[in-house]
Protein backbone atom coordinates (compact mmCIF):
# COMPACT_ATOMS: atom_id res chain seq x y z
CA UNK A 1 0.00 0.00 0.00
CA UNK A 2 1.80 3.58 -1.05
CA UNK A 3 1.81 5.77 1.29
CA UNK A 4 -1.58 7.94 2.43
CA UNK A 5 -1.66 11.58 0.39
CA UNK A 6 -1.91 14.17 3.21
CA UNK A 7 -5.52 16.03 3.59
CA UNK A 8 -3.71 19.34 3.76
CA UNK A 9 -2.68 20.69 -0.20
CA UNK A 10 0.06 22.87 0.18
CA UNK A 11 -2.07 26.27 -0.59
CA UNK A 12 -3.47 25.37 2.38
CA UNK A 13 -0.58 24.84 4.59
CA UNK A 14 0.50 28.19 3.55
CA UNK A 15 -1.88 30.54 4.98
CA UNK A 16 -1.09 28.90 8.16
CA UNK A 17 0.01 32.21 9.87
CA UNK A 18 -1.79 34.57 7.21
CA UNK A 19 -4.46 36.74 8.76
CA UNK A 20 -7.68 35.85 6.97
CA UNK A 21 -10.36 38.52 7.88
CA UNK A 22 -9.99 42.09 9.61
CA UNK A 23 -13.12 43.67 10.24
CA UNK A 24 -14.53 46.90 12.45
CA UNK A 25 -17.73 47.85 13.51
CA UNK A 26 -19.53 49.62 16.45
CA UNK A 27 -20.93 48.24 19.91
CA UNK A 28 -24.45 49.42 19.58
CA UNK A 29 -26.73 49.44 22.93
CA UNK A 30 -29.80 48.32 21.19
CA UNK A 31 -27.79 45.51 19.74
CA UNK A 32 -26.47 43.96 21.96
CA UNK A 33 -29.61 44.28 24.22
CA UNK A 34 -31.47 42.60 21.61
CA UNK A 35 -28.43 39.64 21.59
CA UNK A 36 -29.17 39.50 25.58
CA UNK A 37 -33.29 39.38 24.91
CA UNK A 38 -32.91 36.46 22.60
CA UNK A 39 -30.83 34.41 24.82
CA UNK A 40 -33.37 35.72 27.91
CA UNK A 41 -30.28 36.92 29.51
CA UNK A 42 -31.71 39.47 31.88
CA UNK A 43 -28.95 40.78 33.74
CA UNK A 44 -29.00 44.57 34.44
CA UNK A 45 -25.63 45.28 33.51
CA UNK A 46 -26.81 44.98 30.45
CA UNK A 47 -30.08 46.93 30.44
CA UNK A 48 -30.10 49.26 33.52
CA UNK A 49 -26.90 51.99 33.56
CA UNK A 50 -27.62 52.81 37.18
CA UNK A 51 -27.15 49.70 38.48
CA UNK A 52 -24.13 49.33 36.19
CA UNK A 53 -22.76 52.31 37.56
CA UNK A 54 -23.32 51.27 40.99
CA UNK A 55 -21.12 48.13 40.04
CA UNK A 56 -18.41 50.76 38.82
CA UNK A 57 -18.92 50.31 35.15
CA UNK A 58 -19.74 53.42 33.50
CA UNK A 59 -22.68 52.59 31.65
CA UNK A 60 -24.71 49.41 30.18
CA UNK A 61 -21.89 46.90 28.97
CA UNK A 62 -22.19 43.90 26.45
CA UNK A 63 -22.43 40.57 27.03
CA UNK A 64 -19.18 38.89 26.96
CA UNK A 65 -19.59 36.85 24.22
CA UNK A 66 -21.58 39.70 22.17
CA UNK A 67 -18.19 41.56 20.97
CA UNK A 68 -17.94 38.59 17.93
CA UNK A 69 -20.85 39.76 16.42
CA UNK A 70 -19.67 43.69 16.51
CA UNK A 71 -17.75 43.76 13.28
CA UNK A 72 -20.07 41.88 11.27
CA UNK A 73 -20.79 42.99 7.52
CA UNK A 74 -24.01 42.79 5.43
CA UNK A 75 -24.18 39.97 3.80
CA UNK A 76 -25.88 39.37 0.42
CA UNK A 77 -28.77 37.05 0.09
CA UNK A 78 -28.52 35.95 -3.88
CA UNK A 79 -24.61 35.56 -2.69
CA UNK A 80 -25.52 32.36 0.14
CA UNK A 81 -24.41 28.82 -0.12
CA UNK A 82 -27.82 26.97 -0.60
CA UNK A 83 -27.92 26.42 3.09
CA UNK A 84 -28.07 29.90 3.68
CA UNK A 85 -24.60 30.55 4.95
CA UNK A 86 -22.09 33.15 3.41
CA UNK A 87 -19.00 32.32 1.96
CA UNK A 88 -15.57 33.20 3.00
CA UNK A 89 -14.13 31.77 6.78
CA UNK A 90 -13.63 28.54 6.86
CA UNK A 91 -14.70 27.89 2.93
CA UNK A 92 -12.36 29.95 2.09
CA UNK A 93 -9.86 27.33 3.29
CA UNK A 94 -9.03 25.08 0.54
CA UNK A 95 -9.37 21.33 1.40
CA UNK A 96 -11.21 19.82 -1.29
CA UNK A 97 -10.36 16.37 0.21
CA UNK A 98 -12.36 17.43 3.30
CA UNK A 99 -15.79 18.96 2.28
CA UNK A 100 -17.64 17.85 5.93
CA UNK A 101 -17.08 20.61 8.33
CA UNK A 102 -18.19 20.86 11.67
CA UNK A 103 -17.35 23.37 14.67
CA UNK A 104 -14.70 22.31 17.13
CA UNK A 105 -14.31 24.55 19.96
CA UNK A 106 -14.16 28.31 21.23
CA UNK A 107 -11.20 29.40 24.07
CA UNK A 108 -12.03 33.73 24.89
CA UNK A 109 -10.40 35.61 27.30
CA UNK A 110 -11.57 38.95 28.24
CA UNK A 111 -9.86 41.59 28.90
CA UNK A 112 -12.39 44.84 29.17
CA UNK A 113 -15.92 45.49 28.75
CA UNK A 114 -17.45 47.00 26.00
CA UNK A 115 -19.67 49.84 26.19
CA UNK A 116 -22.39 51.69 23.46
CA UNK A 117 -19.81 53.55 21.01
CA UNK A 118 -16.85 51.72 21.09
CA UNK A 119 -15.45 50.93 17.73
CA UNK A 120 -13.69 47.14 17.47
CA UNK A 121 -11.43 45.61 14.93
CA UNK A 122 -11.37 42.48 14.78
CA UNK A 123 -8.07 40.68 13.07
CA UNK A 124 -8.78 36.49 12.37
CA UNK A 125 -5.32 34.62 11.92
CA UNK A 126 -5.72 31.32 10.90
CA UNK A 127 -3.05 29.58 13.74
CA UNK A 128 -2.58 26.14 12.26
CA UNK A 129 -3.77 23.51 9.86
CA UNK A 130 -3.02 19.80 10.77
CA UNK A 131 -3.93 16.49 10.05
CA UNK A 132 -5.09 14.65 13.25
CA UNK A 133 -6.45 10.60 13.32
CA UNK A 134 -9.36 9.75 15.63
CA UNK A 135 -11.65 7.04 15.83
CA UNK A 136 -13.56 7.74 13.10
CA UNK A 137 -10.77 8.10 11.06
CA UNK A 138 -8.38 11.04 9.74
CA UNK A 139 -9.50 14.77 9.94
CA UNK A 140 -8.23 18.29 9.61
CA UNK A 141 -8.24 20.50 12.75
CA UNK A 142 -7.79 24.14 11.62
CA UNK A 143 -6.93 26.71 14.59
CA UNK A 144 -7.83 30.42 14.18
CA UNK A 145 -6.88 33.38 16.70
CA UNK A 146 -9.04 36.18 16.61
CA UNK A 147 -8.43 39.66 18.25
CA UNK A 148 -10.62 42.35 19.11
CA UNK A 149 -9.12 45.77 19.90
CA UNK A 150 -11.06 49.12 20.39
CA UNK A 151 -10.28 52.31 19.02
CA UNK A 152 -6.86 53.25 21.25
CA UNK A 153 -5.75 49.89 20.49
CA UNK A 154 -6.48 47.92 23.37
CA UNK A 155 -6.95 44.47 23.89
CA UNK A 156 -11.03 43.82 24.73
CA UNK A 157 -11.10 39.93 23.44
CA UNK A 158 -9.54 37.07 22.35
CA UNK A 159 -10.71 34.07 20.99
CA UNK A 160 -8.89 30.34 19.54
CA UNK A 161 -11.49 28.97 17.62
CA UNK A 162 -11.38 25.56 15.85
CA UNK A 163 -13.32 23.66 12.97
CA UNK A 164 -12.70 20.21 12.19
CA UNK A 165 -12.72 18.59 8.14
CA UNK A 166 -13.41 15.43 7.51
CA UNK A 167 -13.25 13.53 4.22
CA UNK B 1 -29.12 37.50 39.84
CA UNK B 2 -28.63 40.65 41.84
CA UNK B 3 -26.98 38.46 44.47
CA UNK B 4 -23.53 38.79 45.14
CA UNK B 5 -21.23 35.71 45.05
CA UNK B 6 -17.85 36.28 47.04
CA UNK B 7 -14.58 34.51 46.97
CA UNK B 8 -14.03 33.30 50.64
CA UNK B 9 -17.61 31.57 50.29
CA UNK B 10 -16.57 29.46 47.09
CA UNK B 11 -15.35 25.86 47.99
CA UNK B 12 -13.89 23.58 45.32
CA UNK B 13 -16.58 21.25 44.45
CA UNK B 14 -19.58 23.58 44.57
CA UNK B 15 -21.88 23.41 41.95
CA UNK B 16 -23.44 26.23 40.33
CA UNK B 17 -27.50 26.52 40.24
CA UNK B 18 -28.38 24.81 37.31
CA UNK B 19 -29.82 26.56 34.67
CA UNK B 20 -32.53 24.88 32.96
CA UNK B 21 -34.00 26.72 29.69
CA UNK B 22 -36.33 24.29 27.08
CA UNK B 23 -35.56 26.69 23.68
CA UNK B 24 -38.70 26.80 21.20
CA UNK B 25 -38.92 28.27 17.67
CA UNK B 26 -39.41 31.82 18.74
CA UNK B 27 -36.19 32.18 20.63
CA UNK B 28 -34.31 30.90 18.11
CA UNK B 29 -34.93 32.98 15.40
CA UNK B 30 -34.70 36.27 17.92
CA UNK B 31 -31.46 34.65 18.44
CA UNK B 32 -30.94 33.93 14.59
CA UNK B 33 -32.04 37.50 13.88
CA UNK B 34 -30.09 38.95 16.94
CA UNK B 35 -26.98 37.50 15.21
CA UNK B 36 -27.97 37.75 11.57
CA UNK B 37 -27.65 34.05 11.03
CA UNK B 38 -29.30 33.13 7.73
CA UNK B 39 -28.47 29.40 8.16
CA UNK B 40 -31.49 26.98 7.07
CA UNK B 41 -30.58 24.51 9.05
CA UNK B 42 -31.92 26.49 11.97
CA UNK B 43 -35.42 27.32 10.94
CA UNK B 44 -36.21 25.57 7.86
CA UNK B 45 -37.38 22.28 8.77
CA UNK B 46 -37.36 20.54 5.37
CA UNK B 47 -33.96 21.63 4.55
CA UNK B 48 -32.73 20.26 8.27
CA UNK B 49 -34.67 16.98 7.99
CA UNK B 50 -34.55 16.30 3.99
CA UNK B 51 -31.22 17.54 2.89
CA UNK B 52 -29.58 17.17 6.23
CA UNK B 53 -30.92 14.18 7.93
CA UNK B 54 -31.31 16.11 11.32
CA UNK B 55 -34.39 14.86 13.19
CA UNK B 56 -35.25 18.81 13.43
CA UNK B 57 -33.78 21.80 13.53
CA UNK B 58 -31.09 22.63 15.02
CA UNK B 59 -30.56 24.77 18.53
CA UNK B 60 -27.69 27.42 17.34
CA UNK B 61 -24.25 26.37 18.87
CA UNK B 62 -23.71 29.96 19.95
CA UNK B 63 -26.85 30.26 21.66
CA UNK B 64 -25.97 27.49 23.66
CA UNK B 65 -23.26 28.52 24.36
CA UNK B 66 -24.36 31.80 25.43
CA UNK B 67 -26.92 30.14 28.04
CA UNK B 68 -23.87 27.48 29.08
CA UNK B 69 -22.18 31.61 29.89
CA UNK B 70 -25.53 33.01 31.41
CA UNK B 71 -25.33 30.48 34.18
CA UNK B 72 -21.81 31.37 34.96
CA UNK B 73 -22.39 35.22 35.23
CA UNK B 74 -25.77 34.59 36.53
CA UNK B 75 -23.84 32.86 39.18
CA UNK B 76 -20.96 35.48 39.73
CA UNK B 77 -23.11 38.40 40.14
CA UNK B 78 -23.03 42.16 39.45
CA UNK B 79 -19.34 42.13 40.77
CA UNK B 80 -18.12 38.88 39.16
CA UNK B 81 -16.59 39.12 35.83
CA UNK B 82 -16.50 36.53 33.10
CA UNK B 83 -12.45 36.49 32.76
CA UNK B 84 -12.17 33.57 30.44
CA UNK B 85 -14.57 30.72 28.55
CA UNK B 86 -14.01 27.94 26.73
CA UNK B 87 -16.57 25.17 25.18
CA UNK B 88 -16.65 22.41 22.60
CA UNK B 89 -19.52 21.68 20.55
CA UNK B 90 -20.21 17.68 21.10
CA UNK B 91 -23.78 17.39 20.02
CA UNK B 92 -26.94 18.90 18.61
CA UNK B 93 -29.74 20.08 20.32
CA UNK B 94 -33.61 20.58 19.44
CA UNK B 95 -36.15 22.84 20.21
CA UNK B 96 -38.59 21.42 22.38
CA UNK B 97 -36.36 19.57 24.56
CA UNK B 98 -34.92 21.01 28.10
CA UNK B 99 -31.57 21.81 28.05
CA UNK B 100 -29.31 22.24 31.53
CA UNK B 101 -25.87 24.43 31.68
CA UNK B 102 -24.39 23.03 34.95
CA UNK B 103 -21.16 23.75 36.60
CA UNK B 104 -18.69 23.10 39.75
CA UNK B 105 -15.69 24.85 41.27
CA UNK B 106 -12.36 23.08 40.04
CA UNK B 107 -9.92 26.01 42.06
CA UNK B 108 -9.37 28.89 43.77
CA UNK B 109 -6.83 31.31 43.91
CA UNK B 110 -5.73 35.09 44.47
CA UNK B 111 -6.15 37.57 41.75
CA UNK B 112 -1.78 37.98 41.83
CA UNK B 113 0.30 39.79 39.62
CA UNK B 114 0.37 36.35 37.24
CA UNK B 115 -3.26 37.62 36.24
CA UNK B 116 -2.76 41.02 35.08
CA UNK B 117 -5.29 41.31 32.58
CA UNK B 118 -8.81 40.64 34.93
CA UNK B 119 -6.89 43.52 37.18
CA UNK B 120 -7.02 46.02 34.49
CA UNK B 121 -10.40 44.95 33.80
CA UNK B 122 -11.80 48.62 34.10
CA UNK B 123 -14.95 48.16 36.17
CA UNK B 124 -15.75 47.81 39.75
CA UNK B 125 -12.80 49.84 41.14
CA UNK B 126 -14.85 52.35 42.60
CA UNK B 127 -17.67 52.53 44.68
CA UNK B 128 -17.75 49.83 47.56
CA UNK B 129 -14.64 49.38 49.38
CA UNK B 130 -12.21 47.06 47.56
CA UNK B 131 -11.34 44.83 49.22
CA UNK B 132 -9.57 42.76 46.06
CA UNK B 133 -10.18 39.30 44.07
CA UNK B 134 -9.91 36.36 43.55
CA UNK B 135 -10.12 33.72 40.80
CA UNK B 136 -12.02 30.79 40.65
CA UNK B 137 -12.25 28.24 38.05
CA UNK B 138 -15.03 26.31 37.03
CA UNK B 139 -15.92 23.02 35.02
CA UNK B 140 -19.30 23.39 32.75
CA UNK B 141 -21.40 21.99 30.70
CA UNK B 142 -24.41 21.89 28.82
CA UNK B 143 -26.50 18.47 28.76
CA UNK B 144 -29.58 17.13 28.00
CA UNK B 145 -31.27 13.79 28.55
CA UNK B 146 -29.81 11.82 30.97
CA UNK B 147 -26.76 13.96 30.79
CA UNK B 148 -25.74 13.97 27.56
CA UNK B 149 -23.00 16.07 27.18
CA UNK B 150 -24.01 18.39 24.32
CA UNK B 151 -21.52 21.23 25.09
CA UNK B 152 -18.20 20.77 27.55
CA UNK B 153 -16.17 23.75 28.86
CA UNK B 154 -14.18 25.71 31.17
CA UNK B 155 -14.87 28.88 32.87
CA UNK B 156 -12.61 31.17 34.77
CA UNK B 157 -14.66 34.26 37.10
CA UNK B 158 -12.74 36.87 39.18
CA UNK B 159 -14.78 37.48 42.20
CA UNK B 160 -14.85 40.08 44.68
CA UNK B 161 -13.49 39.48 48.19
CA UNK B 162 -15.77 40.60 51.50
CA UNK B 163 -12.42 41.31 53.45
Amino acid sequence: MSTQESLIPPEATKLIGTEQARAAGIVEKKQFQRWAAAVKDRNPLYFDADFARAHGYRDVIAPPLYVQYVTLGITDPDALRPDGTPGGGAGDIPLPACPRRMAGGENWQFHAPLYDGDVITATRRIEDITEKSGRSGRFVLVTWLASYRNAGGELVAEARSSMIARP
Amino acid sequence: MADQTYFEDINVGDAIPTLAVTVDETQMFFFSAATYNGHRIHYDKTWATEVEGYPNILVHGPLQAALLARAVTDWAGPDGRLVSYAIQNRASAFPGEELRFVGTVTGKRDEGADSGSAADHGAADHGAADHGRGLVDLEIRGEKGEAQVLMPGTATVSLPKRG
